[in-house]
């Protein structure tokens, strides 16, 4: 096949020179994955000794016997605001006012930071740096992390975890949000502008009609994700269903802890599938 | 009389080595339908959105109605660009919002941005559209949404947004590039009838030369970001088309090729008032009142 090449004094294209089997740069690529994978097991230190195969099918057994228990007050001085149903309605609403906080936050800041907005003069551009710099620092900060220091600031409890979980999403919002902004069709700004209309009536009139689909999608996408975060900061000071959840696990109340888990476990599945439903709709 | 527009000396460079315009200066009456040509890249967009600063030029003067253009700002800027209506060759229409909106936005520069938001459009805003929408026989389709519509109903909304300015001056940017030969004559038969019947000045770039002896009372060749011709349409002979469009440039005609089946059809639609007519309707009237030869 070769020939074909050579006959006209072309080189032989590689396809034609190596076969899979003897190209050295494939065997070396999996050599080098071999080699990190085995230094990492190395290092972990993997031990399987303290495995307990028989007490671990007797807490997977409890996990499954449910206390109902914790569906109804216990006493008079617990209200349904105290049960796991309760408990699970907070968090769910937890995500949702987080999710609220963020939007209203990453909107007005997403415009800055979209460069087709942004142009023009050095302090329009001095913003839109700015305003960059701040999403990727909010946005590579862990939620969980953020709770903690949050935590800190305003105590164990909700307040930490809806503020941590909003400061952490007005990063990604903002990031979305503003590629959104970016993404748009540059043909009708540059129309509206010409009939002499200014900045703020080109966004109006020919920004917003083209990021609205986008911008529902994005925050129908968030909020699913917080929602099924919210259970995860309770263990790390956050409030809700999840603080619940960390102390039935440390006081070995496996059959509560097993209900809870089931909860949020169809309380995901259930906002996973709507989301989807009205994002798929939408577009 | 004083020129509606005049240019000097102007010159728009990129970067550092492609310099887009070149030291370009002319007069523009009242009146005047001036098509530009020009090889791709020879300028005329760049001048053409100089001239209501949606490009920065570089150096050099635009003079619109008496007023410095090029040193204008704000509120000063904006009252000049609402008077200069432009069309594009992408239409640049909303694509999601429906045609009645996107005529009315060709008005917001006579509204303060808080009536923008605030307050339903002004009573005259309204009629001031319907007008403009029944000028380019597209009214019945104003609750429609822009991408709904065929290329040559689109341009045409965008020439009733730009008329909703009110303009002197309308600017063209390849209005028909994107568009079949006999949309092509439909959408440039609308800019004639505005140009003559409202006075309203023409400059609009076109890629056939055929189009431009049509339509033009009067012709720019722009070359290299200069100005190669100017003059009358009649004057382009042989010579000057090859020094526009170089040596072996060919005159492609922008003909109307009908099957006898098309032929047939117009005939039944011969008498009708073509602009009674719907989009496809009109365009292929249009046609048949030019005829093949017509844009000789």
């Amino acid at each position: 096949m070769a020939e074909y090449f050579v006959a006209r004094g072309l080189p032989v294209p590689p396809e034609l020179r190596r076969t899979p089997l003897t190209d050295w740069r494939r065997w070396s690529a999996i050599g080098v994955t071999l080699a990190v994978l085995y230094v990492g097991v190395r290092l972990l230190d993997i031990d399987l000794s303290r495995a307990n195969p028989q007490y671990a099918g007797t807490r997977i057994i409890s996990l499954l016997q449910w206390d109902l228990s914790i569906l109804t007050p216990q006493n008079e001085f617990e209200t349904f605001w105290d049960t796991a149903g309760g408990l699970m309605i907070v968090t769910i609403f937890l995500g949702v006012v987080a999710t609220a906080i963020s939007i209203v936050f990453a909107l007005p800041l997403a415009f800055l930071g979209a460069r087709n907005i942004m142009t023009g003069n050095p302090v329009a551009s001095a913003i839109y740096g700015v305003a960059r710099v701040l999403f990727t620092v909010m946005r590579s900060i862990d939620v969980l992390i953020v709770v903690i220091i949050f935590s800190v600031i305003f105590g164990l409890g909700s307040a930490a975890g809806v503020f941590g979980l909003a400061f952490h999403n007005i990063g990604v919002l903002g990031k979305l949000y503003s590629e959104a902004i970016e993404g748009i069709d540059p043909g009708p700004p540059e129309a509206i502008t010409a009939t002499g209309a200014t900045r703020f009536q080109v966004v109006w009139a020919a920004v917003l009609p083209q990021i609205v689909n986008p911008f529902i999608s994005f925050s129908i996408y968030r909020l699913d994700a917080n929602v099924r975060l919210a259970p995860v900061l309770g263990f790390v000071g956050g409030g809700g269903i999840g603080q619940y959840l960390f102390q039935t696990i440390n006081l070995f109340q496996y059959n509560k802890a097993g209900l809870i888990i089931f909860m949020i476990v169809i309380t995901v599945a259930a906002m996973d599938f709507a989301s989807a439903q009205i994002r798929r709709r939408l577009l | 009389m004083p020129a509606l527009l005049e240019i000097r000396d102007l010159v728009k460079i990129y970067s550092r080595d492609t310099r887009a315009l070149d030291g370009i200066s002319l007069d523009i009456r009242r009146g005047e339908f001036v098509v530009l040509i020009g090889l791709s890249g020879s300028g005329k967009s760049t001048l053409l959105r100089c001239i209501n600063r949606l490009v920065e030029p570089t150096s050099g003067q635009v003079i619109f109605e008496g007023n410095d253009v090029t040193h204008a700002r704000g509120l000063h800027l904006r009252r000049i660009r609402r008077r200069i209506g432009m069309i594009f060759q992408q239409f640049n229409l909303v694509k999601r919002s429906s045609v009645f909106a996107n005529v009315l936005a060709g008005r917001l520069g006579y509204r303060s941005p808080w009536r923008t938001i605030a307050s339903r459009p002004s009573r005259e805003d309204v009629a001031l559209a319907f007008e403009n929408l029944e000028r380019v026989s597209i009214l019945e389709k104003a609750y429609v949404r822009a991408d709904a519509l065929s290329g040559g109903q689109q341009q045409r909304v965008g020439i009733a947004r730009a008329l909703m300015q009110q303009p002197q001056l309308m600017l063209a940017d390849e209005p028909v590039a994107s568009l079949d030969p006999a949309t092509s004559h439909s959408v440039l038969r609308y800019l004639e009838e505005i140009n003559k019947t409202d006075g309203i000045t023409v400059i609009c770039s076109l890629h056939f030369l055929s189009l431009a002896r049509r339509y033009g009372t009067r012709v720019i060749a722009l070359k290299a970001g200069r100005v190669a011709f100017d003059g009358k349409p009649a004057e382009i002979d042989e010579r000057r088309f090859k020094e526009i469009y170089g040596e072996d440039a060919v005159e492609v005609e922008i003909g109307v090729a009908r099957t006898a089946e098309e032929q047939r059809a117009d005939e039944a639609r011969k008498l009708l008032d073509p602009r009674a007519l719907s989009d496809a309707a009109t365009d292929a009237a249009v046609v048949e009142r030019l005829g093949p030869g017509a844009d000789r």
